[in-house]
């Protein structure tokens, strides 16, 4: 082991004095002012409760998953919350497999601190049987690479994993009102979280000369820190908890000091992570819609191969569109017809351009008949299909392509959609506008 | 006769892949690999001196650690471990740095199958990344065999539980390797002609499985252009990253 140690980061005495001198100008590293935050991003993943989060170069992933187990005994009505921290070897040479190092239970407990005892999780909503069956939620937190400031990083990723995460929805079934059923996602919608408010942890930095804090350290300062503290507060100004282990005195002006910045940079902090969970709602939201249609659409069209399939297809949706508006019925039939067009295009499309620009999908529009006449009329048949040895050509770009082939066509083709989705009576009272908008382009088509 | 596949592909198609190289900025090397929803990061630590106790030193050794998205370590990830290890091993020029210990950690994102394969090219393209010398790349697919003796490709994981046997291949890819667009000349190619690596799942008879070799090394080579293209260097003047 001894190998492993020998490879890992030592600063020098120059690193040390360059990072505190230039602090004693109020400048640092990278060019921040003492008091600036990294920059953040939130992503999310495919599934509900899942996020990456990067502040500056520190990337963190938190997975958020639930299981129905026994409660404890002392609080049979509530469900459980357990943080599991993951410090990935690929986020820093010495940061060894095995059993976890004492800073990641430290960073474990911080998180869990400000969620737990703030009640920031509405745990009585968990409960599914008193005394016997629980959701207990539990956070992953992997640490993918470490820039500094793991606390404040990890935190950010486990309240997008919380606020994005879904738990299936069960029942009490049977004689006694005792057994219980869990609903598959397909079947119901799965819920969301219970969340009172978002605790966030800023983390301050200390260094030998009293007057320099830092907010938000980065990897080569926290080797030069001499003592560092976590405030978790929330938007409201409550502070949930703070951690100060040891390290340099502080004096009890600068701590003040410290919480109302950190009530600041909260304020700021949870705006972002609403912002980034409201974008990742819509395009949930538009998903679903898409993904009820490719699941339909598949076993309604059989074989989506010749191009006149295609045009019976999309003269059969626009009925199917009138319809729709007339019965107002659910809106999957709107976007199965949607989706058949799109799932026909993206199929022929990719056989044909075998080694073209993936930038065609952008264009397909499922409700624009003319662009799809006119781009079948200029490529034939697709026939290439039925080749055994044809293999799609697919490229870096296609998934970036997708997704914004799924959510500005949906977005933009579907609107109609969308707006029968909110509007269901609304169209029963005057499904004649809605009608003649949507025959417009239907009758110039054809 | 066309074969429906819950997703729409024809049997020969795969996902759309997506590879993104020097991600992380502590690791020497790191890329994360994704075809369709399945994704993979993968992070390498160049050599490091020193083996352990276990291994030749006179050669490179490999260390691989697999981490699953949630959960306790177990078995399986055991056996990938093993399965990456030697894999590696294979495609590397383990005479360069003896007495060197070089660690590739494997972090799934999201398994919706295929995910050894998926693993396997994402540390393939890591390992270009941190400039560990390799004899050449691997490319990995999965090959699936369904009742019907019909052939899928890169399954997602609905498909994979439904299949009758799956297994995943791992080709090498040479240099002079890149076929012309629908070849189907097998003759007089100048590449070797071995599989590195093949483990499989279920019970299919042999005829099944040299079908499953045949479709596998038709599609690495579309796999290995498309990784070609990913890892050529972004600029002509990167940085090396010593840590």
């Amino acid at each position: 082991m001894e190998q492993r140690l020998a490879n890992s980061w030592r600063q020098t005495i120059n690193e040390k004095k360059f990072i505190e001198t230039a602090l004693l100008s109020e400048l640092r590293v990278d060019g921040r002012r003492p008091f600036d935050y990294r920059k953040l991003t939130i992503k999310f993943g495919k599934d509900d409760g899942s996020s990456e989060v990067q502040l500056g170069h520190t990337h963190v992933m938190a997975i958020v998953s639930a299981q129905l187990l026994q409660p404890y005994k002392e609080r049979p009505n509530e469900g459980t919350l357990a943080v599991f921290t993951e410090f990935s070897p690929m986020a820093d040479p010495s940061f060894e497999p095995g059993r976890p190092r004492e800073s990641a239970v430290e960073l474990g407990r911080i998180i869990d601190r400000g969620l737990r005892e703030s009640r920031a999780v509405d745990t009585e909503s968990l409960c599914v049987l008193s005394g016997k069956l629980v959701w207990a939620v539990r956070i992953d937190i992997h640490i993918l690479d470490n820039g500094g400031n793991l606390v404040d990083a990890a935190n950010i990723a486990a309240l997008a994993a919380l606020l994005t995460f879904r738990r299936p929805e069960c029942s009490l079934g049977g004689e006694d009102g005792q057994q219980v059923v869990v609903h598959p996602p397909e079947v119901r919608d799965p819920i969301p979280l219970i969340i009172h408010h978002l605790p966030i942890a800023v983390t301050f930095g200390f260094f030998s000369n009293e007057n320099i804090m830092v907010i938000d350290p980065t990897y080569h300062e926290e080797a030069v820190l001499t003592g560092r503290m976590t405030a978790t507060v929330n938007a409201n100004g409550d502070v949930c908890s703070i951690q100060k282990a040891g390290g340099e005195g502080v004096y009890q002006q600068v701590l003040m000091h410290c919480l109302k910045l950190a009530h600041v940079k909260a304020g700021d902090i949870t705006a972002k992570i609403k912002d980034a969970v409201e974008i990742y709602n819509t395009q949930r939201a538009l998903r679903k819609i898409k993904r009820h249609s490719i699941s339909v659409a598949m076993d309604v069209c059989g074989t989506p191969a010749k191009s006149r399939e295609k045009q019976n297809q999309l003269d059969g949706s626009h009925l199917d569109q009138s319809k729709f508006k007339d019965e107002a019925s659910s809106m999957e039939c709107d976007a199965t017809s949607s989706g058949q067009e799109q799932s026909n295009k993206r199929d022929g499309v990719s056989n044909k351009f075998i080694g073209g620009p993936s930038s065609w999908y952008g264009i397909s529009y499922c409700c624009s008949p003319d662009l799809l006449k006119a781009s079948l009329a200029s490529h034939g048949p697709a026939t290439h299909r039925k080749q055994k040895g044809s293999r799609s050509e697919t490229k870096a770009e296609e998934p970036p392509q997708e997704m914004t082939t799924y959510s500005s066509p949906t977005a933009a083709g579907l609107d109609a959609a969308q707006n029968i989705e909110g509007k269901t009576l609304k169209d029963a009272v005057k499904p004649k506008n809605k009608r003649k908008k949507k025959r417009l382009p239907s009758d110039s088509g054809n | 006769m066309e074969i429906e596949r819950p997703d729409g592909r024809s049997p020969n198609q795969l996902r759309p892949l997506a590879c993104s190289r020097s991600i992380l900025h502590r690791a020497h090397g790191s890329a994360t690999w994704s075809q369709g929803d399945t994704k993979v990061v993968a992070a390498v630590y160049g050599p490091k001196a020193g083996t352990r106790k276990n291994e030749n030193p006179e050669k490179a050794s490999f260390e691989v650690v697999w981490k699953p998205k949630t959960g306790q370590i177990g078995k399986a990830e055991r056996e990938y471990e093993m399965i990456l290890k030697r894999t590696l091993e294979s495609i590397c020029i383990r005479s360069i740095y003896p007495n060197t210990t070089t660690s590739v950690i494997v972090q799934v994102v999201h398994d919706d199958g295929a995910l050894l394969p998926c693993a396997i090219n994402a540390a393939c393209a890591a390992l270009v990344d941190a400039g560990i010398p390799l004899r050449h790349l691997a490319v990995a697919i999965c090959c699936s065999v369904a009742d019907n003796g019909y052939i899928f490709l890169d399954p997602n994981k609905q498909e994979e539980e439904k299949m009758k046997a799956f297994s995943y291949l791992v080709f090498p890819n040479l240099n002079v390797s890149v076929l012309p667009e629908r070849s189907t000349q097998k003759g007089g190619e100048p590449t070797a002609h071995g599989i590195i690596t093949s483990v499989t799942h279920g019970a299919m008879s042999v005829d099944d499985y040299l079908h499953c070799l045949e479709r596998g090394r038709a599609v690495s080579a579309r796999l290995s252009e498309f990784l070609r293209k990913n890892i050529e260097p972004k600029s002509s003047s990167e940085s090396s990253k010593a840590g």
